[in-house]
């Protein structure tokens, strides 16, 4: 155990003297006496100042010394937490002893029924000490589903005395029974926060029980052996999505299940054709958990890009699910992501990635076009966000403008028209989306030459265009502004343009422009409630209604619409105004 | 003392669209009545008599930027309901 001068001694003094005080209140229910209720609640201000020493020392150390590092803090900051919980347990206990004096009849309390519950909290208070030291995994699990336990048992009581209320005796004592079992099930609230701060000081991470049981039947449906801490799970990535990612290890010499020695961050295993097999834990996985449609969709998605196109995303490993959540456990991919490539990659590397990236979605758009025609809804899409833009950036809309009899009209006079127009322009074909093709959720193997996709539950059949826009706009909106850096992203842009309009002239698809501009104008849009750079973010926004006032303005058929290409700032002007095949369609 | 107004409109435009805004303020000038309205703000300007012209054009790093400002007096509002003169400003 790692030691801290006197904070470890305080802190099993507060163990010591909180489940003394369990003790004490456990010996009162059954008999009550005047110097046993003097003890109990004495004791209460001693446990009072043990807990702030704690608190204290914990603060102290965690500003002070500077030389802690990760786990040390985790353990202080466990420390701290698990004080707090337990001095509010020896407060429950005072609780109790208040409400006991209203009772005119002790023996209305069952020892049958409180027995067992003071049981579970003695032991799951004795379990502290060794999961803290040990760092054991299971004891602080043990802890948390005392909770469970705590519950069933305060509900039975509960529902017993209820039943018994209906004859409308003793009403008086029964309410303050239900009360004093009402305590002792928020001791259970306590336990449970205590039980996930020794969780936290051991992996490192905030993490539910429930989020926690739930990565626990994913690794061990994924081959993953029983002992939990031979895992590192780490990184918690985002949750912009509304689901917690993380990255899954084996700790470097531990065995899988079965029992091979793999090392944390060592080379992939090499199957009998000598290619690399991506082995659960080996390279490391990728863990979501979160909502369960969206889970769910991601892992069915998946399934049909593998029959399509085999390693073009991650494999899964594990799955589960209860009523309201779901987790998945896929292979961690090798690589980069795109962006890293592109603001931090070799210009060659770049190219080669660029290239790959290209040559695999014309191949994914050759084989899974469809004919249409296909509605779009990027102006509903604009719609459906644009309360969480105005919540990031109020100002971010603009009211109709009268200047001198000439005018600009307003955000939603903007998107009410443009959605008129798009309801004339269908896609041509569909093809197999990635549906959020942002460039940080491509990864790209140098080694490989492969680019696979990442979080992938919004593919589906979908206009080309809707993927073209997003990845268009994420390399617009990479907040990095240093002259040659942007160039890159501006030559990214082009290259993409380029080929996209290319893969359009030879599909004969002549709307094309049109659509592109309002998959633009919504992309700059919404992209909006992720910059926090005003100034960028308004730029944006100005961007995407100019686009939007071309299309108004635009008049002819729709098949002479030129996109401003000047909107993604990337210099590709002459590229729009040719319509000129892509040489990968040839 | 009378309270500010103010018209504030920001967009993006290229030469060609930017051209009518131009022209709808130069038609503006030129019968000195200036009308802008947004979301139910409504300013009416009257420039008129001597007018202080700035025009400022700058490069620097990649960006251009031209400003036109006209300034003037407002003419005192003259009351003639009455025979006798009043005079008051706004």
């Amino acid at each position: 155990m790692i030691t801290f001068e006197g904070l470890s001694e305080n802190f099993r003094f507060l163990v010591l003297e909180v489940s003394g005080q369990l003790r004490a209140t456990h010996e009162f229910m059954r008999a009550p006496t005047r110097e046993l209720f003097d003890r109990i609640t004495g004791r209460d201000d001693y446990i009072d100042n043990l807990k702030t020493i704690i608190e204290n020392k914990c603060f102290s150390r965690i500003h002070t010394d500077n030389s802690l590092d990760r786990r040390e803090i985790h353990r202080i900051r466990a420390i701290h937490t698990i004080a707090v919980n337990l001095e509010r347990i020896a407060d429950f206990c005072v609780n109790i002893l208040g409400q006991m004096a209203h009772l005119s009849d002790p023996g209305r309390l069952r020892p049958d029924e409180y027995d067992p519950i003071f049981a579970e909290i003695k032991a799951s208070l004795n379990r502290i000490i060794p999961a803290l030291e040990k760092e054991d995994l299971p004891g602080a699990l043990a802890i948390c589903r005392s909770e469970y336990e705590l519950d069933r048992l305060y509900e039975a009581v509960f529902h017993r005395i209820l039943a018994e209320m209906s004859d409308g005796r003793s009403v008086h004592d029964r309410i303050t029974t239900i009360f004093i079992f009402r305590y002792l099930e928020r001791i259970g609230d306590s336990l449970l926060n205590v039980g996930e701060a020794l969780i936290f000081s051991v992996l490192g991470e905030k993490i539910k029980i429930k989020q926690f049981e739930a990565l626990q039947k994913t690794l061990s449906t994924s081959g993953f052996g029983d002992s939990l801490s031979d895992i590192d799970f780490r990184s918690i990535w985002g949750t912009r999505s509304g689901c917690r990612i993380g990255r899954v290890e084996r700790v470097r010499g531990a065995r899988n299940s079965t029992g091979d020695a793999e090392g944390g961050g060592g080379p992939a295993q090499t199957g009998p054709d000598g290619k690399p097999v991506p082995a659960p834990g080996g390279l490391g996985s990728i863990y979501k958990q979160g909502n369960k449609k969206k889970i769910i969709k991601e892992r069915d998605n998946i399934a049909r890009w593998s029959t399509l196109f085999p390693n073009l995303v991650p494999e899964i490993f594990g799955y589960h699910e209860d009523d309201d959540s779901a987790a998945l456990l896929v292979e961690f991919l090798q690589g980069c992501t795109l962006d890293e490539i592109v603001l931090t990659g070799d210009v060659e590397i770049l190219q080669n990635a660029m290239f790959v990236l290209l040559q695999t979605l014309h191949e994914i758009w050759e084989r899974t076009a469809t004919p249409g025609p296909v509605p779009t809804d990027f102006m509903r899409q604009m719609r459906s966000r644009m309360e969480a833009v105005l919540q990031v950036h109020p100002g971010l809309r603009r009211e109709g403008v009268d200047l001198c009899g000439t005018g600009a009209l307003s955000t939603e006079q903007l998107i009410d028209r443009c959605e008129a127009i798009e309801k004339t322009l269908p896609a041509p074909f569909t093809v197999f989306i990635h549906g959020d093709f942002n460039v940080n959720n491509l990864v790209y193997d140098h080694a490989r030459q492969a680019v696979r996709f990442i979080d992938l539950y919004r593919s589906r059949d979908c206009d080309y265009v809707q993927d073209i826009s997003v990845f268009l706009v994420s390399n617009f909106r990479l907040p990095v502004f240093e002259p040659a850096l942007r160039e890159r992203i501006r030559w990214v842009m082009r290259e993409f343009l380029v080929f996209a309009n290319g893969v359009a002239a030879a599909r004969g698809d002549a709307t094309f422009q049109a659509r592109l501009a309002l998959a633009l104008a919504r992309s700059l849009y919404t992209s909006t409630r992720f910059e926090l750079n005003h100034h960028f973010a308004k730029d944006m926004y100005l961007r995407s209604h100019y686009l939007m006032e071309r299309i108004v303005a635009h008049r002819g058929t729709w098949e002479s619409f030129r996109l401003p290409v000047e909107v993604l700032d990337c210099g590709g002007n002459a590229i729009m105004r040719e319509d000129t095949p892509c040489a990968l369609a040839s | 003392m009378s309270s500010e107004e103010k018209f504030v409109f920001e967009s993006l435009q290229d030469c060609e669209s930017i051209r009518a805004f131009l022209e709808a303020l130069t038609e503006g000038v030129g019968s000195k009545h200036l009308v802008l309205s947004t979301g139910g703000e409504r300013i009416e300007l009257y420039p008129q008599g001597l007018l202080q012209v700035e025009v400022k054009a700058r490069r620097k790093g990649g960006l251009s930027k031209v400003s036109l400002k006209l300034e003037w007096k407002d003419a005192p509002r003259v009351e003639t309901t009455d025979r006798t003169l009043s005079v008051s400003s706004n």
